[in-house]
This record gives C-alpha cells, structure tokens and sequence, in this order.
C-alpha cells in the first residue's frame, strides 16, 4: 500500500451535505499529508476509538466516535474529540475528520476499528480517509513484550499498565485510555530507535508479516 | 446536553486528582483551572524527569501512576532527603518552582510513570488563587498532619459516640422539651408534676419562659416536709432564687466546672433570649464523660490506698481514648499520660513513704527509658532506680537495705496499678539499681570508657533518666557530670553513633515500605528509636539537660545551627509516628490484645501512609546528619 506518496484522489459526493460541511470537508481534503518521517515529539498523533451496537462488522453500526490527540508526545483534554453519530451523523463524522486531520491515526485493534469507521464514512459522506494508520493492537506486544508477548486485548494492556479511564466501552473512555498506552508505547519506540510514525509504522508491518508467516 | 470531550476528560482528571491530598480539599474554581490546563505526560523507567542541569524549572508535576524518586544530586548535603519516592498524587518540586530556582533534585522515573504537568507560570497562578494550595505548598508536612488528625477525630468520634466528648455544647444535650412551672403554681401542683415526670428537680419561669428560680429534690426536705409547709402555698416562696443558669452555647465542660464550683447538681441551659431550653444535671454529664483529668488527678492525690489507686489507673487510660477521640496530638497527650502516671507514681510513693521511714535521707526517685524521656505509651513496663547519698559516719550498708525495702513496695503497688514489673530487672529494688550520686558516675563512667555492645545498650536506657520524686539537685549533679564527661569522650558518642545507625528507616527504594515477614512495621525499633537514638547523642554532645526528645531535638538542634523549619519537620515526623503507635495501642486494648508497636501500612488510610513514608524521611534526614557527623 503506497499511501506514503499517493494524493488523495476521492471525490466527495457532496450534493445532499450543507454548504457548511461540504466547506469543511473541502478544506479537509485540501490537507497536505503529514511527513511520517518527522520525530514523535513533532508529529500530531489522532487517538480515534469507536462504539459500535456490537462485534459484528456486517449487522453492527457505529454509534459514536472519540478521538484523543498526542501532540508532542502530551495529553491535552482539550485536544480531545466527541460525538453520537445520531442525530446527525454527516456532521459527527465530517468534525471528526476536521479534528483528525491527516492523521497519522493511531487505533487499538484496527481490523474492528477502522473497518467501522470506514464504513460509515463511505456511507454518509462518500469519503475514504487515507490516513496512516497505526494499530496498538500489533504495536504494543513488539515494545513491551516484556509485559505482554502477544496480541491482546485492550482490558490486558490497560491491567499491565494499571491504566485507568473514567468509562469503560465508551468511544472516548476507552480513547483515553488508548491515548495512554500510545504515549507509553512512543516513549518506548524511542527508546528503541524508533524515532518517527514511518518506523512505527514498519516495526507493525514486520510484526503483521511474522504473524502470518508464524 | 451532552457533555463535550475536553468537558469528560477534565472531569476524569479531577475525579483522579481528588482522590489525594490537597486537591481533594482545594476549592472547585481552583482545581478546575489546574486540571484545565494539566496535560498528561509519560516517562520511561528509568528516564530524568526534571534535572537541576535544566535549569528553572518550567512545569510542575503531579504523578498520575508510578513512580518517581528524587535524588539529591551534586555535593552531599543534610538539607535535604538522600533520595524519596514519590508515588500518585505526589507532586514536584515544590520548593524550587515557588522560588523559581533551579531543582536540587533530579526526579527520576524508576516506573514506567504517567505524570501530569502543569506550565511553571499556572503553578504560581494556582497558588495564588488557591489558599488551600497555598498552604499546601508552604507547610507540606505540617497541612498532612494536621489533616490526619482530623481524620483521626472523626474515627475516634464513632466509637466515643456513647461517651460523647466534654466539648459538646449543652444545646445538643438538652433534648427533652423543658418543664417548668410558674411562680404562682402551688407546691403541690409542682410536687405532682415532679412526680409524674420522674424528674428531680422543678424549674420555675415566668410568662415569657425565662428561669426564676428552681426546687430540688433535696431542698424538699429541709424547706418543704420538715417545716411542715403548706403544700397550697406558691412554689415561689421555698424555690431557689437566681438558679444558675448556662448559655446553651457553653460546653459541658464549661458546665461541669459551674457546678463543681458552685457545688450545684443542677443547670438551667437558655437560649439566646434568656429563655429556657432544658436543665442538664450532673448525672447527665457524668455519663458523658465519666472521667475528667481533673478528676483523675484529685482522686489520685486523694487515695489512701492501692485498690483506689488502681481505678484511677484505669481511669488514665480511658482518659487518653477520650482525649484521642477529642482530636488532640500525640506530644499533648503523652504529656498527659506523662504527668498523670508521674501524680500516680508519686502518691505511691508517699504511701510507701508511711510505712518506711525515710526522713533525713537525701535521695530521688529516678524514671528511665520512655518514662524518663516523658514518652510512655500504655503498654511501658517500669524502669526505675534510686540515687542517694550516703552522709559521712552513716552504716551505708543498712542505710542501702532501707531503700531497697521502701522501693521494693513501691515496685509492687506500680505493678498493681498496670505498670508490669520490668522482665530486665531494671527496677529500684534491684540493688545494683540503687545507687548514691558516686556511685551512679562511676556506674555511668564505665560504660563511657568501654562502650561495649551491653553498655551502650545501658547507656539508652539509663541516660534518659529523669527525677520524679526527691531531691531534684541530685540528678542535676548527675546530669552535668553525665554530659561534661559523654563530650570530652568523642569515641564514645562515635560509638553510640555507629549503634544507633545499625536501624535504618523501613523505606523501600521501589516499595513505599521494608516489612516484616508478617508484613507489619515495627514503629517502635524502626520509628521512634531512630529519633530517640540520635537525639540521645545530640544531646549529649550539645549539653542539653533534658531527657525528652523532642526537647532534646529542639536544643542541640538549635545549638547546632538546624533550620528551625528543617527541626519542626523532624518533631512533626517523630510525634507522628509516636501518635500512630498509641492508637494502635489504643485500638487493641479495646479487644483487650496486649498493646505492641506493630502496624500494618495497608491497614492506613492513603494520607497516613504518606506522612508514615515523610515521618521515616524525615528519620532519614536525621541519621544522614549523625552518619555526616561521625563520617560514617
């Protein structure tokens, strides 16, 4: 997958959005893709989670979407992102997308996640972000496998952490906690010579490879 | 409305920063801007937080989870800790980001940490805004004792609740609508109605329910049936004019002093418009407290025998529970307990007194170990002697049998009153224990030339004798000879050092706490001792003549040059751990366990684990400072 140069090249079917939404979503597209070779410390990071009816990707829709910003390898509240997809979900997920930015975006368990959030975007908006996307899910047993040496869930690797959120299975409870373990999984990436998103980004690829290979 | 994403995440943060000490306490406009503009940072085992190469500090840190430790760096000082850890809800640095200097420590993460920051600029902001932050940063130690003892009162106050505390004010007594009668009712009618009642005494008020006057139930007989009073005739004419009245505001205790005063058994309480709101007698206030110090004292003093000595005993520890559930510090209340098992050793002695004749005999009755330093718990046994002097042309040897007799009943009468008979021997009967002025020195001389694992023991127990009884000048005698002769022998204080640093303060470099294979501490040998050791010796090199050791602290501390603040720190760590230790004590007696000095930290609450962890700090503050010293 070539997302590292490719320009985005989706077409918004913006006929039925509000003036204002098409506007937002013309100035998201007009974003420029974020360089993946720049330090952690530089990079903006979007923490997106989602809560979702259930499990299955087919019969489930989402119900709302939270995202949480690294910027500069900090936490800010008021670097955070919230919304129900009802009443309106066009302009739930075109702030989401604002407030995301070109990413790079960082998930835990992307095969769910993204895939969910994918959907509806191409539901209600037409759009199909080309983001990077980083998955903790992989990332997190390739740091600190001393802790956890396999995929696992996200309830484990708050436990191994002793991380704690104010709500558990809430789109931005679990963002939070999401957040946390990214900034403890940045710290350690550089610890390890892992200096920027685009080694972040290799050092899951290796470790999807293995998996598949293994 | 739903709330916005920032809206839920601060309130996450302060949900957290509520559950540790100041916040939970600082004013809600307060911790909103501070959790407003904390941001989250993460910190790698083993990664440098804040170093005193960076300078002016540019945040503040709170730890969220984790740990961080802070390491004296640069030359080797005593003004500050060696290393601490600090644990979530700790926060730094404090001192150097208030005066915005350059940290004296360097924090660093010996946990994967999560530590929030706070821009240098905000902090000084929130310190202005925030008295209870302020107070919080300028009397770290002294605002975290404080706080536990409140706490400490209001577990106290479940438990006292049936004995509530002589502070409670009458209004709150008073709970019966009052009954009273007015003037002109006939002595019959009021009779009728104390009878009905089962009240013993009757109030008489006027139209607007102000007190006039009162008949009890004693006054019947003299004004009443012996004079064969006409029962039609107005209970004005054999009422007690100008009752004594009390504020409702006043406390029992102010009502327990008017009545012991006027010799009354009776109070009217009134309102603030003179009105009145009930009657409390002494027997309401005797189950309320059923002992008073000054009680105690009085029937200590007045005791003609054993057996009434021995309910006074009992009388003094209920006494220090009540004391505890009224809130008050460990220094006050071992200076009760202090003084009133001192008034109680003394009438024993009197007693003996009667039956031995001592007259003429210049001697004193000596106290050592905790009694002597003024800091017995409930569970000391006695640690006694005698010092005397032996006139010229006088049978030393029949003179010494004498004493021994006279102390030897004295032993037992203290036994009898709960204070058990020392398993060492260390008691005025045992006659290498009663001893003249010389022979005391040279006693004292020998360990001092030949400091021995067993005469530096003797030393810590002996040296912290004081006079209860006697001829004071005696042990004054003693002390100069004592103090001149410790100074000029710098091996032996050396010696004493070396001993007293063989314990160190349980503090674990990653755990808050080194336990014990039952996972207790022991806050006497690794709490109080260390204070005590060092003292012990800092005394001695400095002169002070007191035996207690906070005194001791205070005075060869400030002869010393100690900061004053850097010594209260010290007093307030050593109180702290003694306070925990007579409550444990306390807790135990009441199931009626053998007092002992173990607790276990999990069993604290989050608050007194961490002035537990500053109190060993602080413990470790004052070995570094003998360990400097003695270059060790």
């Amino acid at each position: 997958m070539n997302w590292l140069t490719r320009l985005l090249s989706n077409r918004v079917d913006t006929a039925s959005l509000d003036a204002p939404l098409r506007d937002a979503l013309i100035r998201w597209q007009a974003l420029l893709q974020p360089d993946l070779g720049k330090a952690h410390f530089e990079t903006r990071y979007v923490v997106i989670n989602t809560e979702a009816t259930g499990l299955n990707l087919e019969s489930d829709r989402l119900l709302a979407v939270g995202a949480v910003a690294i910027d500069g390898a900090l936490l800010s509240p008021h670097d955070s992102y919230y919304a129900r997809l009802d009443p309106d979900p066009a302009t739930a997920l075109t702030n989401l997308l604002t407030f995301s930015g070109a990413g790079p975006v960082v998930v835990f368990n992307a095969a769910f996640n993204r895939s969910m959030l994918e959907g509806a975007l191409t539901e209600h908006l037409g759009i199909t972000p080309e983001w990077a996307w980083l998955d903790l899910h992989w990332l997190l047993p390739a740091l600190y496998d001393e802790r956890i040496d396999r995929a696992a869930r996200l309830g484990d690797w708050m436990k191994a952490f002793s991380i704690e959120t104010f709500q558990r299975h809430h789109a931005l409870g679990d963002a939070w906690a999401i957040a946390q373990l990214m900034l403890a999984a940045q710290s350690r990436a550089l610890a390890e010579g892992l200096n920027t998103p685009r080694s972040l980004a290799e050092l899951e690829r290796t470790r999807r490879q293995l998996r598949r290979h293994g | 409305m739903i709330a916005t994403a920032p809206e839920m995440l601060i309130g996450a943060s302060s949900d957290f920063l509520k559950r540790f000490s100041p916040f939970n306490r600082m004013e809600p406009e307060a911790l909103e801007f501070l959790t407003e503009r904390a941001v989250l940072a993460f910190h790698g085992k083993g990664s440098e937080i804040l170093t005193p190469d960076m300078g002016q500090p540019s945040h503040f840190h709170i730890v969220q989870r984790g740990k961080v430790q802070a390491r004296q760096s640069g030359p080797a000082s005593v003004t500050d800790y060696n290393t601490m850890t600090l644990g979530p809800g700790e926060c730094f640095p404090i001192g150097a980001i208030s005066a915005q200097r350059p940290s004296t420590n360097a924090y660093v993460a010996v946990e994967d940490s999560f530590v929030f920051q706070l821009p240098a600029d905000d902090f000084l902001k929130l310190i202005q805004m925030s008295p209870v932050f302020h107070l919080f940063c300028t009397q770290y130690i002294a605002s975290l004792l404080n706080q536990s003892r409140q706490q400490l009162q209001s577990t106290f106050s479940q438990r006292a609740a049936e004995q509530q505390s002589m502070t409670t004010q009458l209004g709150q007594l008073v709970k019966k609508v009052p009954v009273f009668v007015t003037p002109d009712s006939t002595i019959r009618a009021a009779l009728e109605k104390m009878s009905e009642m089962r009240i013993g005494c009757m109030v008489v008020a006027d139209a607007e329910h102000k007190p006039v006057g009162i008949l009890t139930q004693s006054d019947l007989l003299p004004r009443v049936v012996l004079p064969e009073i006409d029962l039609k005739r107005p209970i004005s004419d054999v009422m007690t004019q100008t009752p004594h009245v009390m504020s409702a505001a006043a406390s029992a205790y102010d009502a327990a002093l008017e009545m012991a005063t006027h010799g009354v058994r009776h109070l009217l309480v009134i309102d603030s418009e003179g009105k009145l709101s009930g009657v409390v007698s002494e027997r309401d206030l005797f189950t309320l407290q059923r002992i008073s110090l000054r009680q105690i004292r009085a029937s200590i003093e007045g005791a003609s025998d054993v057996e009434s000595l021995q309910r006074a005993s009992r009388d003094i520890r209920q006494l220090a529970l009540n004391l505890i559930a009224q809130g008050i510090g460990a220094e006050q209340l071992t200076q009760f307990i202090s003084a009133l098992n001192d008034a109680l050793t003394r009438r024993i002695i009197d007693l003996a007194l009667a039956r031995h004749e001592l007259y003429g005999i210049d001697y004193a009755w000596l106290a050592f170990g905790s009694e002597g330093r003024h800091e017995q718990t409930l569970s000391s046994d006695q640690d006694n002697g005698v010092i005397y002097v032996c006139p010229e042309n006088t049978d030393g040897a029949t003179l010494k049998q004498r004493l021994i007799a006279f102390a030897k009943e004295v032993n037992e009468n203290l036994a009898e009153c709960g204070f058990p008979l020392c398993k060492g021997n260390i008691m005025a009967s045992n006659p290498e224990l009663c001893l003249t002025l010389d022979e005391w020195k040279s006693r004292f001389g020998d360990w001092i030339r030949e400091p021995d694992p067993q005469a530096l023991l003797n030393a810590s127990i002996f040296f912290d004798y004081r006079v209860l009884c006697g001829n004071e000048r005696l042990g004054d005698q003693l002390r100069n000879w004592l103090n001149r002769t410790a100074k000029a022998n710098t091996a032996f204080l050396r010696m004493m050092a070396v001993n007293a640093l063989q314990v160190v303060p349980p503090l674990g470099r990653i755990r808050d706490f080194v336990l014990e294979d039952d996972g207790t501490i022991d806050l006497k040998k690794y709490g109080a001792r260390l204070f005590v050791d060092v003292a012990r010796i800092l005394a001695l090199r400095a002169g002070v003549a007191s035996s207690s050791t906070v005194q001791r602290l205070r005075q060869a501390g400030a002869k010393m040059g100690m900061q004053a603040d850097e010594l209260s720190a010290l007093i307030d760590g050593f109180h702290f751990i003694q306070l925990l230790r007579l409550r444990s004590q306390h807790l135990e007696t009441e199931h009626d366990a053998p007092g002992d000095n173990r607790i276990n930290p999990d069993d604290l609450n989050e608050l007194d684990r961490r002035i537990l962890k500053e109190a060993f700090r602080q413990a470790r503050k004052l070995q570094l400072r003998l360990k400097l010293d003695y270059q060790l």
